[in-house]
């Protein structure tokens, strides 16, 4: 009978223990139960499964002696073709037929065409390209921008021209002049827009340039032009403020061995003749290329000679390593605040052309901008920008003007994001972007692309730290990216869901789609671990097939790739 | 006495204390007050920093065990690969063209005790060519050349080519076979 004794015992406990509740129990009680609910209802599967965070790239089952293993996306493992092309479908070809890699001219004829229904059938609904001039965005229609491609190649084909350097701030013009190459069959060189007069023309005779597309009156001619016997053709895009201007005027020193045009006026005077419809091509013909110049140490830079297959490569590895949902779609405005002469920028802006997505071009953008005066003017979904504009932006803005409110805001987002959510926009949103961000046209943004360049100071290299408070600052997704010369697009890219958090500067995530990653010079004893050496990447993106860069890189635990500093 | 005297002291002092103690209690009635500090907030208090803990408990990053360490690529000779028969548990290699397959998942046929157990650790581009399994496919002495193969006809041929493009389905090539004494042999 020891067992009633035993239960009346803990029947007294019980209800003497309850004898005390009181007013304070109450509460207690009350605060109790809304953190449990609050805790159920808010507690939700992280974006992606842990298991695809801790090991996210694939090495090969074999290596060579003194390097790693061949690490690649987990798209394409081991024994599985590298991504080539965007998988372009002809109206003609037959249905079960794989589809074309595809060139430049593809993807403009698909920005045209417009988003299709999801039963196939075009939607008539096109994207928009804006160009962004201070505060304010002009708009230009597809049909416009296609007239202008016709107007400009059918020009530059006439007269001639095999190569043309386009030197222009980021700007529809560009992006005309590129396609007019891909259509009219002329090679494009993108040379960065500020380079002081001797280089540029250094540059010009080193690629043979018989054809210069520059900003009127952002160049010095006569310098440009010395010892460049074969430039015959100069193209001037006239800002809105300076169309009234004469720009024909050619210095006397160079006279009568240059023609010299203005944009806006031969399209003007050609613009009836040319048509609005894209021009035939035969997509067995291949595009010409396009050449950029990578920024080194030196002052003059390197030229990259990307082949058409490289950036197509690129430009679609680097669309499909976003998860479906997160991809560029006909309702984003992609806007890109970093140089289009960079190849990161420029795949990303052709992929958001490709995905019918409506692009943004803002003239100051580049390497090192004010991230807060270049988003002004529009309100982006995806912003692409240097790794160097976002270090500077956290570091002398977002970090300085968070109070003691918004920290903890941020505090509490950071803890959603440490499970494996994105915080959605809420109160404590409202409170973390307090200052930091409050003046910026940021609503609708979901997305930052940022690329890291290889061989840039190690000070602009992110933390794992900055990019979390860049995410809860702007309530938007990012993706990093290592890019490197020689490769198209990027080397690799980190998983637009992986939110940890570790000391130090943030890793790249894993190679994409269309590179294979290998460390070379690798000592033997650690090959199995952690290896770390030269990085060699290999792949369809890669000029040349395959490219050992200088940098030293560590594949970590988690199979993703770091920087060694 | 002095030693005693202090303890008997203490004693009394605790007993006293005790006794008034125990007068307080009988004396003045239970008051009415509202603790904060009693039993069940107290507990309830637990209760919800426990919560509050297990919500925002950082969660420990996973590690997913790590694969088998990649196999390198190395130069064999006949001699080298020899060892790689199968037996104790090794793994098993053949050769096919100067290719060297890791042949150990279908270890029953090519390993020991299996029908192309002689092919283990050798070069097989002959028997396979010849779909043969006997001891004379082989090249008997492991310091000449390798086999050139140059007197094929062309069934066989296309018999070798289509095991050699089997294997290459299946198989990891793990490393090349070429002549004891070539430049590119490994030196012993």
């Amino acid at each position: 009978m020891a067992d009633p004794t035993y239960i009346d015992k803990l029947d007294t406990v019980v209800a003497d223990v309850l004898a005390d509740w009181n007013i304070y129990s109450t509460l207690f009680a009350g605060l109790l139960a809304a953190f449990a609910i609050y805790s159920l209802v808010s507690s939700q599967d992280p974006d992606i499964h842990p298991f695809l965070l801790a090991r996210q790239s694939t090495p090969s089952p074999i290596r060579q002696s003194g390097e790693s293993a061949t690490y690649r996306s987990l798209e394409t493992p081991y024994g599985f073709p590298l991504r080539a092309g965007l998988n372009v479908k002809d109206a003609d070809a037959p249905k079960w037929t794989s589809g074309r890699n595809g060139d430049l001219r593809d993807i403009w004829k698909a920005a045209v065409r417009g988003a299709l229904n999801e039963d196939g059938s075009p939607s008539m609904k096109q994207g928009k390209i804006y160009t962004v001039l201070g505060r304010q965005a002009v708009e230009h229609s597809l049909a416009q921008v296609t007239q202008e491609i016709n107007v400009i190649g059918h020009h530059l084909q006439k007269a001639g021209a095999k190569t043309v350097a386009i030197c222009l701030t980021d700007s529809v013009e560009l992006l005309t002049s590129l396609f007019a190459g891909a259509f009219y069959g002329f090679k494009t060189i993108l040379v960065p827009h500020n380079l002081p007069a001797e280089t540029l023309s250094a540059h010009l005779q080193a690629a043979n340039v018989d054809a210069l597309i520059a900003e009127a009156g952002g160049l010095d001619l006569s310098a440009a032009a010395k010892g460049n016997k074969q430039l015959s053709q100069v193209l001037w895009v006239a800002q809105y403020g300076n169309r009234h201007m004469d720009w024909h005027g050619v210095p006397e020193d160079i006279e009568g061995s240059l023609q010299v045009e203005v944009w806006h006026e031969l399209v003007e005077e050609k613009k009836d003749l040319a048509g609005l419809d894209i021009p035939e091509y035969d997509p067995k013909e291949p595009a010409p290329e396009i050449n950029t110049v990578w920024p080194s140490s030196e002052q003059s830079g390197k030229f990259i000679d990307f082949k058409s297959e490289n950036l197509i490569a690129a430009i679609s590895s680097l669309g499909s390593s976003l998860p479906r949902n997160q991809r560029f779609s006909p309702s984003d405005i992609v806007l890109s605040i970093d140089s289009l002469s960079r190849s990161y920028p420029l795949c990303l802006i052709m992929n958001a052309l490709f995905s019918n997505a409506s692009i943004a071009l803002n003239s100051v953008a580049g390497e090192e901008v004010d991230f807060g005066l270049a988003t002004v003017g529009v309100s982006p979904t995806v912003i692409i920008a240097s790794s160097r504009t976002m270090s500077d932006y956290h570091d002398f803005v977002m970090q300085p003007q968070a109070g003691a409110i918004s920290s903890f805001g941020r505090w509490v987002q950071t803890r959603t994001l440490d499970a494996g959510n994105m915080p959605s926009k809420n109160f404590f949103s409202q409170l973390a972007r307090i200052g930091p961000t409050a003046e910026l046209s940021l609503d609708h943004l979901r997305l930052l692309c940022i690329s890291h360049r290889i061989d840039a100071p190690a000070s602009s290299q992110l933390t794992t730290k900055q990019l979390t408070d860049i995410r809860v600052f702007t309530d938007a997704r990012i993706v990093y990216a290592l890019t490197g010369p020689g490769i198209a697009g990027a080397i690799a890219q980190t998983n637009v869901f992986d939110y940890r958090r570790k000391d130090g500067p943030s890793h790249f995530g894993s190679p994409l789609s269309s590179t294979e990653l290998t460390l070379t010079g690798v000592s033997e004893g650690l090959a199995s671990e952690t290896p770390e050496g030269e990085i060699k990447v290999a792949g369809p993106s890669v000029v040349g097939g395959e490219k050992t860069l200088s940098a030293r890189a560590r594949i970590s635990k988690d199979n993703t790739v770091e920087l060694c500093t | 006495m002095p030693g005693i005297s202090p303890s008997i002291s203490a004693k009394e002092r605790i007993l006293t204390d005790y006794g008034k103690n125990k007068i307080l209690e009988d004396s003045v009635p239970q008051a009415e007050v509202m603790s904060i500090a009693s039993p069940i907030n107290l507990i309830l208090l637990s209760l919800f920093v426990v919560l509050v803990y297990w919500h925002f408990k950082p969660k420990q990053p996973i590690d997913l065990p790590r694969g088998p360490p990649p196999t390198v690529f190395r130069i064999y000779t006949p001699k080298t690969l020899l060892e790689f028969n199968g037996e104790d548990n090794r793994p098993v290699y053949l050769a096919v063209r100067g290719r060297i397959f890791d042949v150990s998942p279908g270890r029953n046929f090519y390993g020991p005790g299996g029908p192309y157990e002689n092919f283990a650790g050798r070069d097989a581009s002959r028997g396979l060519a010849h779909q043969s399994f006997d001891e004379d496919m082989l090249t008997k002495d492991l310091s000449a050349p390798l086999d050139d193969l140059k007197d094929l006809d062309k069934d066989q041929l296309e018999n070798l080519q289509s095991w050699e493009e089997r294997f290459s389905e299946k198989y990891l090539v793990v490393g090349k076979l070429v002549a004891e004494g070539d430049p590119e042999a490994p030196k012993s």
